[in-house]
């Protein structure tokens, strides 16, 4: 147990850590977790399946400003290491791993508020002084202590818990079981909603249903779901563009004194074929 | 190319340095200066470069200390107009320093909601889609597709990005930004992102009823066949915008995630599905 512990740990602070030093790209993500645990405890098929589960549940947490709603990263890693270690695949990682992911984004919040937090004072005495090398020092400085204390977590949890998982997912009845698998297939809908929290706006609600009807009904792949959003969204674009252009000409004009409105509007068909050129170099 | 090709060779190689730079621009990140630290790390090499007495360098420091937070690969661009500022800076005698901070501080914001449309919403959504079909299918490449979808365009407009701001200046940039262009650019990205977000619920949220009436043994009304001939994935629908209706009358995410759990458990109870 002591092996997967320490591996699963240094699968957190590679990933969880190394997305925040790698800008954000996504390598702590339930799909690549997912595998990379499956492949240090020699089951990748596994970890795959319950990376991708895990993905569709936690599609919906994004990482705004800090703001997020579970941290997937941690509940992956040890969902998936007790789901592969005990059997049973997704139908117990996902159980296992909101409740963690929640958990996973108590703890890091308290680290970014009471440990790095705590630096922020330093650093601005630092800038102060004009030592930048300890500015640089004191940011991968800090970098290093959090995750590397955050790395802690999976490690006990692992080393102390997997007792207490095996005994509780042994005593689980089966139609609990089938109902958390319900809720796998269920709980992305959470997800979709707070990513709808992000984009909505009543103007353009309608492109929801669009790529809902283009899936459902017509079975688009979602490649070809996302070019046909592009083309819509380069049509808007243009629109909105020549819209606000015209308005801000209006505006000038409006400014005008009333005799010179003559001469501006005689120049207008002139001013609209320009319009038309910067439209296509804007597109360029 | 046109970006590049009035830069000195001191200059592209200082940018390159801003794109390894703005890597770690939240490794340090703390709620009250989210990514501070790491904007400042990135302009080190610039303020090294131009400033020359140890008061400016102290300045040009403590100015890039502040308080940044923008969605990642959008922040390179910044870094690079705040650069070229630093170095209108340290060649006039009458430049407003104070302008340097005020531009950060005004294209965050707009850059960030453009960003997180396009990488958060669209972007991520789309590589993981795909990966997600992929892996389900035992595919072990699906992480690495995953990966190489997300990183190639945004590592590309955060690698361009500095150039980007470096050479067209912070005059072109509040022309930009009066024109409207920031806002017409985020409801475009919002178009893409809403249509995938559409395309996803119908792929990942699923419910099948396996409720039937039978009539001597044969069954004559399956429910899901006839919830399907109403609408395809009417339940799935009706659940996502419930929650998006539930999310934006502020109810805690942590109550739906508990909620949904709660309802499918009753769902297996009651034997619906």
């Amino acid at each position: 147990m002591l092996y997967q512990a320490a591996i699963v740990a240094l699968i957190v602070f590679v990933t969880v850590g190394g997305a925040e030093s790698l800008g954000l790209s996504m390598l702590n993500r339930p799909i690549v977790i997912g595998p990379l645990v499956g492949l240090a405890l020699g089951d990748v098929q596994s970890g795959l399946l319950i990376g991708a589960a895990l993905e569709a549940v936690f599609m919906g947490v994004v990482n705004i400003g800090g703001a997020s709603s579970a941290e997937p990263g941690l509940a992956t890693a040890v969902g998936a290491a007790f789901a592969i270690h005990l059997g049973g695949g997704a139908a117990v990682a996902i159980p296992l791993a909101i409740p963690i992911g929640l958990l996973g984004l108590q703890v890091k919040t308290l680290t970014y508020i009471f440990i790095v937090g705590s630096f922020a004072p330093v650093f601005d005495r630092l800038a102060a002084q004009g030592k930048a090398k300890s500015i640089v020092g004191l940011h991968f400085g800090a970098w290093a202590l959090q995750w590397g204390l955050y790395a802690i977590l999976p490690f006990v949890g692992i080393l102390v818990g997997s007792d207490a998982i095996q005994v509780a997912v042994d005593a689980i009845p089966d139609v609990i079981m089938h109902g958390l698998e319900i809720c796998g297939n269920l709980l992305p809908a959470v997800g979709m909603a707070m990513l709808m929290k992000l984009l909505w706006d009543r103007t353009i609600a309608v492109f929801f249903f669009l790529g809902f009807v283009g899936v459902a009904y017509l079975q688009l792949p979602l490649i070809a779901l996302a070019v046909i959003g592009v083309i819509i969204a380069v049509v808007i674009g243009q629109r909105d563009y020549q819209a606000s252009k015209l308005a801000r000409e209006m505006d000038q004009l409006a400014k005008l004194p009333a005799g010179e409105h003559a001469v501006v509007m005689a120049g207008a068909g002139a001013e609209l074929d320009d319009l038309n050129a910067e439209e296509e170099d804007f597109l360029k | 190319m046109k970006l590049t090709r009035d830069l000195s060779k001191d200059e592209k190689k200082l940018l390159r340095g801003t794109y390894w730079g703005s890597f770690t621009l939240y490794a340090a990140v703390s709620p009250a200066k989210q990514g501070a630290s790491g904007y400042c790390y990135a302009m080190i090499p610039w303020i090294e470069r131009f400033y020359k007495t140890e008061e400016d360098k102290r300045a040009a420091l403590v100015r890039h200390i502040a308080y940044f937070n923008t969605t990642v690969p959008m922040s390179s661009f910044i870094m690079g107009l705040t650069a070229s500022m630093e170095k209108q800076n340290s060649e006039s005698e009458d430049f407003d320093v104070n302008s340097i901070n005020a531009i950060k501080s005004s294209l965050m914001g707009p850059l960030a909601g453009i960003g997180d449309s396009f990488f958060w919403g669209v972007l991520r959504v789309v590589a993981a889609g795909i990966a997600v079909g992929m892996a389900q299918a035992g595919n072990i490449l699906a992480p690495f597709v995953f990966l190489l979808i997300f990183n190639i365009p945004a590592q590309l407009v955060r690698y361009y990005g500095g150039f980007l701001g470096y050479t067209l200046g912070s005059t072109y940039i509040s022309k930009v930004y009066e024109s409207g262009l920031i806002h017409i650019l985020t409801k475009a990205a919002s178009i893409v992102g809403l249509m995938m977000v559409g395309g996803m619920t119908s792929k990942l949220v699923v419910f099948q009823t396996t409720v039937s009436m039978s009539m001597g043994g044969t069954s004559v009304l399956e429910l899901q066949d006839m919830l399907d001939q109403i609408f395809i994935g009417l339940i799935p629908l009706s659940l996502t915008l419930l929650c998006y209706y539930l999310l934006s009358r502020k109810v805690s995410i942590n109550y739906l995630i508990f909620g949904v759990i709660g309802l499918g458990i009753l769902i297996s109870l009651l034997g619906i599905a």
